[in-house]
């Protein structure tokens, strides 16, 4: 797998950090487009439902979800059964290798060696591509996005936008390296160069691959949303289809659907609806004009029970949206490939961790001790997510977490414990807030009635690798308080 | 009804003026402040730094010290916040200071939001009582924790209403670096933002910038500071105290 979404671990984030503030070209665009999707989410919702409308969906939606990942397995066992019934071919996968080796057999049995795939995280997660690349299957992305980081030899660094690290120009350069056409920047002309090289990838492909946004229990029923048609041509042509999907993607049925359909592109990329629903419900009848003879749905598990039975439970109400990467700060400033993993922004900070406990269920946080903590806590994902993830508090509980486990540097444990101390000690508090104030003033700059720190000792030393540290050099409040008291007392 | 002033431990160390400032506006609007002697810190960082049991400690101090009152008011957005969002859910159910804790979180306001809440302070009349005659214009960054308790975004028309010459800051949702010990934790991401932030101040042609917290203040003004940017960083309270000439503006160099 690429490197870039499955480092070595354990992870060290900063590295990479520092690399993208100094990036300017990748603040550039990833600034931009996230703050116009984020901006064009605000819109559409309210223009469509307004604040309160837009809440009551978020609220139905959220509601809905936990209800089916609380009845899960009730769920799944009716969504195996309805979908054998419409003759698609069910298979369950305890983990990455065994989904990719359940995949490579199918594809052996039909002797595949063309494989056009549709754009799924799962897929990233499990390191798919690669997998049946090894096993001399060609491979390939037809999501434009994805199909531009397969012929680069990089890796998304977004849920929904997977090339929103790199510009027009690079797509440019690379098609006319790997697909030898004349040199374009215009959207439409490299669009319509793609799709004269994946029509005939279609047309040879042997097996076709996807995802699945939701699984409707009561129809059987994989529901896929795209915006480029990809998946239809995926579908459409190979005679065998395969889908993987993670157990969490269950709704009770199509009568369930409704509010996440209008969520998920709105938060997504402001659409009111991706331009594509596909529903794929068991193999082509005799009546159907195309479509695969043989369905495969992979249930792929990867993690998901652990924490289905862990208080994290609502990290699995996620819906692949990307509003929360979009609207976060540090990711708008630091991209996706900054945080090591297949699921970047606020939810790959919580999720990432989760998926990768492993056996024994101990490891994640000790492989990404920095995800955590690279937040500033500023609540715009909670605020964003249309599932009402409280992302803010999963991140605060993994902070505990490093911090039980020394995971956390023992310096800042220090500093905390000295803080708690104090904070018990009113007088004490006093007389460390007076000796800093005492400090501050023998030492500063004065400037407009404050004592500028420009080099600050110990645990303040991080402020001032960029800031100066500003301390008022009027009078105290309390000193301010009592004399204001006695005054008015005796006024 | 009696009202506590919940100072933070931040503004007490850095910025005296913004709670010089909550009293006498809320002696203006009619109500008498007392300021609880043996409060320190609400534990936030604690809490944001994975020391939740810790910062319970921190809470039950908080919930005895401001027990007695029937409001408490706080200039800071974050520590509000916290009181309000979190403090319960450090409790078990079975402690009986969980109800405490709910209490508390029910009597618990934002400086601007006691005044428009609370005390139904009409900015419009607020404004119509005088006060300093010109201004100069203001441009106010919320604190991203005013998200929570759904006071985002309502500062500055609040302010403008009262009288003050406020300017929209562009791209105000995003925030501005500070995030507590994220500041050093990540200190590049943070500045960055930081910088971005004082670039949208900049944009707006303002010297003075309102933050509604004291942590978010420290942080653009130290950016501001070490950038050689004259700039100075108020709180609402103060915009609002110098508003009303209950607090001389200070000439900023």
């Amino acid at each position: 797998m690429n490197e870039l979404i499955a480092p070595n671990l354990p992870y060290d984030m900063m590295p990479r950090a520092r690399a993208a503030i100094a990036d300017m070209h990748l603040q550039q665009f990833v600034g931009r487009a996230t703050h116009l999707k984020d901006e064009q989410r605000k819109n559409v919702f309210g223009d469509d439902f307004g604040h309160d409308g837009y809440d009551a969906l978020r609220d139905l939606a959220a509601n809905t979800k936990q209800h089916a990942l609380d009845h899960l397995d009730e769920l799944l066992e009716r969504f195996i059964e309805r979908a054998q019934a419409t003759g698609s071919i069910i298979h369950a996968a305890t983990d990455a290798r065994e989904a990719c080796g359940i995949a490579l057999d199918i594809a052996a049995r039909h002797g595949a060696k063309t494989c056009v795939k549709s754009k799924s995280m799962l897929t990233e997660e499990i390191g798919l591509v690669d997998v049946f690349t090894k096993a001399g299957i060609e491979t390939v992305e037809t999501d434009l996005g994805e199909f531009i980081l397969q012929i680069d030899n990089d890796a998304p660094s977004h849920i929904v936008t997977p090339m929103i690290h790199k510009d027009r120009a690079s797509a440019a350069r690379s098609f006319v390296r790997v697909l030898g056409s004349r040199y374009t920047e215009d959207p439409t002309e490299l669009t319509m160069i793609a799709r004269e090289h994946m029509r005939e990838l279609y047309r040879r492909a042997d097996l076709g691959i996807s995802g699945a946004n939701f699984l409707l229990a009561d129809e059987g029923t994989a529901v896929i949303c795209t915006n480029e048609g990809n998946f239809d041509l995926s579908v459409g042509g190979p005679p065998v289809h395969i889908v993987f999907v993670g157990i969490e993607k269950l709704l009770r049925g199509a009568r369930d659907l409704a509010p996440f359909l209008k969520l998920l592109a709105r938060s997504g990329t402001g659409q009111p609806l991706t331009v594509y629903t596909s529903f794929v419900k068991g193999p082509r009848r005799s009546t159907d004009a195309s479509g695969p003879k043989e369905v495969h749905i992979i249930l792929v598990d990867a993690g998901r029970t652990g924490i289905l039975a862990s208080e994290k439970r609502e990290l699995l109400r996620c819906i692949r949206c990307g509003a929360c990467l979009n609207a976060c700060p540090v990711y708008r400033k630091v991209g996706g490939h900054t945080y090591g993993s297949v699921y970047s922004g606020p939810i790959g900070a919580v999720l990432t961790p989760e998926l990768n406990r492993g056996s024994p269920r101990e490891e994640g946080l000790a492989n990404y001790p920095d995800l955590p903590r690279a937040s500033s806590l500023c609540g715009a994902c909670l605020e964003a997510c249309p599932v009402k993830i409280d992302i803010p508090k999963f991140l605060l509980h993994a902070r505990a977490e490093l911090r039980d486990r020394s995971l956390s540097p023992t310096s800042e444990s220090r500093a905390l414990a000295l803080w708690r101390t104090l904070a018990q000690r009113p007088m004490l508090f006093r007389m460390a807030m007076r000796a800093a104030r005492m400090h501050a003033r023998m030492l500063g700059t004065h400037d407009g009635g404050i004592a500028w720190i420009r080099k600050a000792p110990g645990p303040a030393a991080g402020w001032t690798s960029s800031r100066d540290l500003g301390i008022a050099t009027e009078q105290p409040f309390r000193a301010w308080f009592t004399e204001h008291s006695a005054q008015r007392g005796s006024s | 009804m009696r009202v506590a002033l919940f100072t933070t431990c931040l503004a007490e160390a850095l910025a005296p003026r913004t709670l010089k400032a909550c009293v006498l506006v809320l002696e203006h609007c009619g109500v008498s402040v007392e300021v609880p002697t043996a409060q320190t810190c609400c534990g936030q960082p604690l809490l944001s730094n994975g020391l939740p049991l810790q910062a319970r400690e921190l809470a039950r101090r908080m919930i005895a010290i401001f027990a007695e009152f029937d409001a408490v008011v706080t200039p800071s957005g974050s520590c509000c916040s916290i009181v309000r969002e979190r403090f319960v859910d450090l409790f078990e159910p079975t402690d009986p200071d969980r109800a405490a804790a709910s209490a508390l979180a029910a009597k618990t306001f934002e400086f601007v939001e006691f005044l428009q809440v609370k005390l139904h302070v009409d900015p419009t009349a607020l404004a119509a009582r005088g006060g300093a005659a010109v201004m100069p214009a203001f441009t106010c960054h919320d604190a991203c924790h005013l998200r929570g308790i759904h006071r985002h975004g309502s500062t500055a028309p609040f302010l403008a209403a009262s009288g003050c010459n406020m300017r929209e800051l562009p791209d105000m949702t995003q925030c501005c670096g500070f995030g507590g010990m994220f500041s050093t934790q990540f200190a590049e991401v943070s500045t960055a933002l930081g910088l971005e932030k004082l670039a949208h101040v900049a944009s707006t042609e303002c010297s003075t910038l309102v933050a509604s917290d004291t942590g978010c203040a420290a942080h653009l003004a130290g950016l501001a500071h070490r950038e050689g940017v004259t700039l100075r960083v108020i709180s609402p309270a103060e915009a609002l105290a110098e508003r009303l000439g209950v607090l001389a503006r200070e000439d900023f160099p």
